[in-house]
């Protein structure tokens, strides 16, 4: 964030970076959480699962904290261009990794309910790599916010195709099986492909919101058309 | 009864009082204000107004010009004993001491409160002497050269000026000039630091250097400032009162208290519609 006027405009630069590093942190725990999901389901533990859910409530107070944070700064600012456009976009980031969060939840909540999955070896594999294939685009998602890195909205756009085939692939994996698992099992195994899709979907809205940041305009596609159902 | 003076003792230098009752905490507020009305011949310009300013926090007033915001101001310090028309009803609390009170002198009150005006008014002599004059007078003892750099260095004026003290003030340019005020202001070691209206005659970047200099100021002393501009308000500002003007059939304008909150608080969620009508440029 460049002022013309840095020196007696340098409480509210600090204020930006404060917000930025914030958000950031805030992005760090949801993906904690992510992974802790991943662990939980793939390792059948209910306590991680738990877990999960008592650390979200950490996230929705600090989202809330965030989102107001911003707010006022808009109200007392006055931002224009870069300014406004990192305001405005962080909002918006501040929602993807919210709800990010709640579809982490979404999964340790059905673990729960269902006591625990019993996995073939090769649903188990899918799971685990398109759970971890996710939560590396969050994570890369993050770096995107971190380093305000405008080429990486369009880099993450490609590496989620990665996500969405694995979503497919175990799809069809639950079909084959689904006459042994079990209608329930089969249906919430298609819930965490879904979810752990979603994820990553917000993850690319992420970096499609620094490209904007960044350059004012998004990458090719606009981020709005994703995360839609 | 004396004034109570909860500066630190290094900042003391007046003669001729003692400090009374304790330093300021910062749960107690500077001003208490209760029940506050001014009255200029028969025409009630405020009334009813009920407010605190709390220490080493920069306190706004907003509102309508007419609103009576500088008419408030100047019962911080005093100022309207000048104006001969003018009587002030209800209390003004400073550090718990009734301001009108019989004893209380309105010299000694002046001189804990450093007042920045609209326009720029440094006196036409030099730079030094706009600084050295009040001290002097009141009887400063230590070193004057001191004080000059120190309050200049305050007021962030010390590096465009350090090397043309005896040139005179005027010359300076408008920013520079209200900054000479407020060196000027603080060089008395006041308490508090009245401002009304000090950067309506200033361009953007001598009014964004003002805002930054209040900032810096109000870890040492408690600010409150009158201004129309509102923008301004939200950016510098603590708290922030909003004043409006009520127009009865008869004509008679009188300003009262809408809202005081959080500033925070007033430029994102105010309580009254009105507030919000002002702040978001609906005002009829
Ligand atoms: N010295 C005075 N004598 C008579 N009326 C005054 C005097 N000063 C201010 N007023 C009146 O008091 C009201 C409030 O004025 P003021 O405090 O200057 O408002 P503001 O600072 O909000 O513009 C106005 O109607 C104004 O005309
Ligand atoms: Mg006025």
């Amino acid at each position: 964030m460049q002022h013309p006027h840095d020196e007696t405009r340098h409480r509210y630069s600090e204020s930006l970076d404060a917000t930025l590093r914030s958000t950031v942190e805030l992005g760090a725990l949801v993906l904690e959480n992510v992974r802790r999901t991943t662990e939980a389901l793939l390792e059948n533990r209910l306590d991680l699962a738990h877990q999960v859910i008592e650390a979200d409530d950490e996230i929705d107070e600090k989202y809330a904290a965030l989102e107001h944070r911003v707010f006022e700064v808009m109200a007392r600012q006055q931002p224009v261009a870069g300014d406004l456009r990192f305001l405005v976009a962080m909002t918006r980031i501040l929602y993807e990794i919210e709800r990010s969060g709640d579809l982490a939840v979404n999964c340790a909540k059905g673990l729960i309910r269902r006591e625990g999955y019993s996995l073939s070896a090769n649903v188990q594999s899918l799971l685990a790599r398109m759970s971890r294939k996710a939560a590396d685009l969050f994570s890369r998602g993050l770096d995107a916010l971190a380093d305000l890195d405008a080429e990486a909205g369009a880099r993450l756009d490609e590496a989620d195709d990665a996500v969405d085939d694995l979503v497919g692939e175990l799809y069809s994996a639950i079909a084959q099986r689904s006459g042994d698992m079990g209608f329930d099992l089969a249906v919430e195994l298609s819930r965490v492909g879904r979810y752990m899709e979603r994820i990553a979907d917000h993850a690319v809205n992420i970096a499609e919101h620094v490209t904007f940041i960044v350059t004012g305009s998004f990458p090719e596609e606009p981020a709005a058309t994703k995360d839609e159902g | 009864m004396t004034i109570p003076d909860p500066r630190p003792e290094t900042r003391r230098f007046e003669v001729g009082h003692s400090a009374s009752i304790g330093a300021s905490k910062s749960a107690e507020p500077v001003f208490d204000i209760d029940d506050l009305s001014v009255t200029y011949g028969d025409f009630r310009a405020v009334e009813g107004i009920t407010l605190d300013i709390q220490p080493s926090e920069i306190t706004a007033f907003i509102g309508p010009s007419g609103c009576g915001k500088t008419t408030v101001l100047r019962c911080f310090n005093r100022m309207n004993d000048l104006i001969e028309s003018a009587s002030v009803e209800g209390s003004i609390r400073y550090h718990g001491v009734n301001l009108y009170g019989p004893r209380i002198d309105p010299v000694e009150v002046r001189r804990r409160m450093g007042m920045v005006f609209q326009k720029p008014n440094p006196f036409p002599k030099s730079i030094y002497d706009n600084i050295a004059f009040g001290p002097r007078v009141a009887g400063h003892k230590g070193n004057l050269d001191d004080l000059v750099e120190e309050s200049l260095t305050r007021a962030a004026l010390w590096d465009e000026v350090s090397g043309k003290l005896a040139e005179p003030a005027l010359a300076l340019s408008g920013g520079q000039q209200q900054r000479l005020c407020i060196a000027r202001a603080i060089a008395t070691s006041p308490d508090v630091v009245l401002m009304d209206e000090p950067c309506s005659a200033l361009d953007p970047i001598a009014t964004l250097k003002i805002e930054e200099l209040m900032l810096e100021l109000k870890k040492d002393y408690t600010i409150v400032i009158v201004t129309h501009n509102m923008q301004q308000a939200a950016r510098v500002s603590d708290r922030t009162a909003f004043f409006t003007v009520d127009v009865r059939a008869e004509g008679v304008r009188t300003g009262r208290l809408v809202e005081f909150d959080d500033t925070g608080v007033i430029f994102t969620n105010p309580r009254e519609q009105s507030t919000e009508d002002y702040i978001t440029g609906r005002f009829g």
